[in-house]
């Protein structure tokens, strides 16, 4: 059974379909990239699947439950776990406590809590900024600590929305291995949203394309970089009919 | 046992807090044998209540930063179930605190359900309307003295009673409130780092964020706000009998609303000391500037233009109050 099957799911904003029957199907222990130009649909889709926006028609089955309806804070609670594209914690906790947070989603007890979110940041590498508010860290490290308390619930999917948008390749080094750590040794499957082409490319076993609310493409990165329907949604009718589409 | 090891567990302030708490503990403690006036008693009366009132205020107004102005409709249930189970069935405030405390919480329910659906300012501005419906109420129903209000006879019992919280002097007073003001340290110390507690702070920050979190943010307000109600209608129930008299006039009036938050605000809403160093600054204010106002006729209402005064202040300069401040020149310091 797959953990993730998203069928036909339609969203409307007023007069505006900002997703466009879209079906997905992710099994355990995939790494799936969800890539496309900007207002494509993609983060419209992560809130409709955490159950942050009702859907406007179309089904979601997570871990054999039909999750369309549920709230958010129950979609949570199955498991699905998601960090956001703009958000910076920006409230009284810090690093250690906004983990916690998370954890506190599986115990009721703060000695528990606060354990678990220093494994947690031990494992990602942000044990020295525990005490620091998330506000005080760079970039980098702050798409790193709403990773971290994503993970604090102990998910079995994980959704990423552009955690390495706005970081320098340095950095999105580290993120790519925190990523890969998150999938390989923690056993999370995860589907990530992101511009960066090359760390989409090099950690997922496949990518989705979505551009003007729909699913154009979908394969392994390979096959995906020379579609010629993926290279116009991103470069434009007119570049793909004078290049003739072989630009790999 | 780990949630008295945490009641009690004060380390991550730092030593220089704790060193300055104490010697005010102490000072509480040992404030009654020292001549004093009956003026001061009856202020430090008044501070020990209204830090109380402010850290109820404070776990949904400051840590859930639910900006609730309805805070007096509690206080009303609380003083008017003490007082009429007492004139009526001589029933003692130990049983009728407890008694008020549910009705008051069951009252925060049928409110907060329905107005944690609203945000912002919808939400403030509700409470301030459900207190004005109840005070109302209040001042028709007969069963509860109408406007005239209640009055506790002293005459009737033996001073000191204990089971019904009636004195002659006020140091028994002073001593009992007293009592339920370190209970309510040790309990708003436990509660900012419950679970409850983190899941405010972080429905605070951010709802969506907060509910992705597994967080359900309307009930984890819904209860939070009985919480709060808790707080205030006991020291409601106190006031009774501690006043004697009472009226929908002084125990569920927006004044007394707006300065039980405005004193949580003023001190650092969602901070531990916050409500205590406000209440410490504006209680002996309104007292001494109400026995000034006493002698000079045309002044009447000063106290208001202040606390308006206040209130501006604290949200132009700094929202996280008096703490704030304090946090802010500590970081500065440190880095
Ligand atoms: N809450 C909303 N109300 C109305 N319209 C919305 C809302 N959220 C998104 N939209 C619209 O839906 C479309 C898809 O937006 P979405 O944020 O899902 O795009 P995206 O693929 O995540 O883009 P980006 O790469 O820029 O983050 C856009 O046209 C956007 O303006
Ligand atoms: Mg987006």
């Amino acid at each position: 059974m797959a953990l993730l099957e998203i069928h036909g799911l339609i969203k409307d904003f007023g007069g505006l379909r900002a997703n466009d029957d879209i079906s997905i199907t992710m099994e355990r222990g995939e790494l799936v990239g969800l890539i496309g130009p900007n207002g494509a649909g993609k983060t419209t889709l992560f809130n409709c699947v955490s159950g942050l926006h009702p859907v406007t028609s179309g089904r979601v089955m997570f871990d054999g439950q039909d999750i369309t309806d549920l709230k958010a804070h129950e979609v949570a609670r199955l498991g699905l776990a998601r960090t956001f594209q703009v958000y910076v914690a920006s409230g009284d906790l810090n690093v250690e406590e906004n983990v916690m947070v998370g954890c506190f989603m599986r115990t009721r007890s703060p000695s528990r809590a606060r354990a678990r979110a220093n494994e947690i940041l031990k494992d990602l590498n942000l044990h020295d900024v525990s005490e620091f508010r998330v506000s005080e860290l760079t970039v980098a490290a702050q798409k790193r600590v709403t990773m971290a308390t994503a993970l604090g619930s102990d998910p079995k999917l994980l959704l990423l929305d552009e955690v390495a948008a706005g970081l320098n390749p340095s950095e999105i080094e580290e993120i790519m291995a925190d990523i890969r750590h998150v999938h390989e040794d923690m056993g999370v499957t995860v589907m990530l949203i992101e511009h960066v082409m090359e760390l989409v490319m090099k950690v997922s076993d496949r990518v989705i394309v979505l551009d003007s609310g729909k699913k154009i493409a979908e394969g392994d990165p390979e096959t995906i970089v020379e579609d010629p329907r993926v290279i116009k949604a991103y470069l434009g009718e007119r570049y793909v009919r004078e290049h003739g589409g072989d630009i790999g | 046992m780990e949630t008295i090891k945490n009641a009690l567990d004060f380390s991550d302030s730092p030593r220089i807090d704790l060193t300055i708490a104490g010697l005010v503990a102490l000072f509480l403690l040992v404030f009654p044998i020292f001549p004093h006036s009956a003026f001061a008693m009856a202020t430090m009366i008044q501070f020990l209540m209204f830090s109380l009132y402010g850290m109820g205020w404070n776990t949904i107004g400051g840590y859930g930063g639910q900006v609730d102005l309805g805070k007096a409709q509690y206080v009303g249930i609380g003083a008017y179930t003490t007082a009429v189970m007492l004139i009526r069935w001589d029933v003692p405030f130990w049983i009728s605190m407890p008694i008020g405390m549910c009705f008051a919480v069951i009252w925060s329910f049928i409110i907060g359900y329905p107005l944690f659906r609203l945000k912002g300012h919808y939400f403030a501005i509700a409470t301030i309307a459900t207190t004005l419906v109840l005070k109302d109420i209040f001042e028709v129903w007969d069963f509860v003295g109408a406007a005239r209000g209640l009055e506790i006879s002293p005459i009737k019992y033996i001073p000191p009673d204990f089971l019904r919280l009636i004195f002659k002097q006020d140091v028994y007073y002073y001593y009992v409130i007293l009592g339920f003001f370190f209970l309510g340290i040790l309990y708003v110390n436990w509660f900012r780092r419950s679970r409850l507690g983190f899941q405010l702070r972080s429905i605070k920050d951010n709802e969506d964020v907060a509910q992705s979190l597994g967080i359900n943010v309307h009930w984890a307000k819904v209860k939070t706000y009985a919480i709060a109600t808790a707080f205030v209608s006991l020291v409601g129930s106190f006031h009774a009998c501690y006043i004697k008299n009472i009226e929908p006039e002084d125990t569920m009036s927006l004044d007394l609303s707006i300065l039980i938050a405005l004193m949580a605000m003023l001190g650092g809403a969602g901070s531990l000391w916050g409500p205590i160093i406000g209440a410490g600054i504006l209680i002996p204010c309104k007292s001494y500037l109400k026995e000034w106002l006493g002698a000079q006729v045309g002044l009447v209402g000063i106290d208001l233009i202040i606390y308006a005064g206040i209130i501006m202040v604290i949200s132009a300069f700094e929202p996280r109050g008096i703490w704030g401040i304090v946090e802010k020149v500590r970081r500065r310091k440190r880095s």
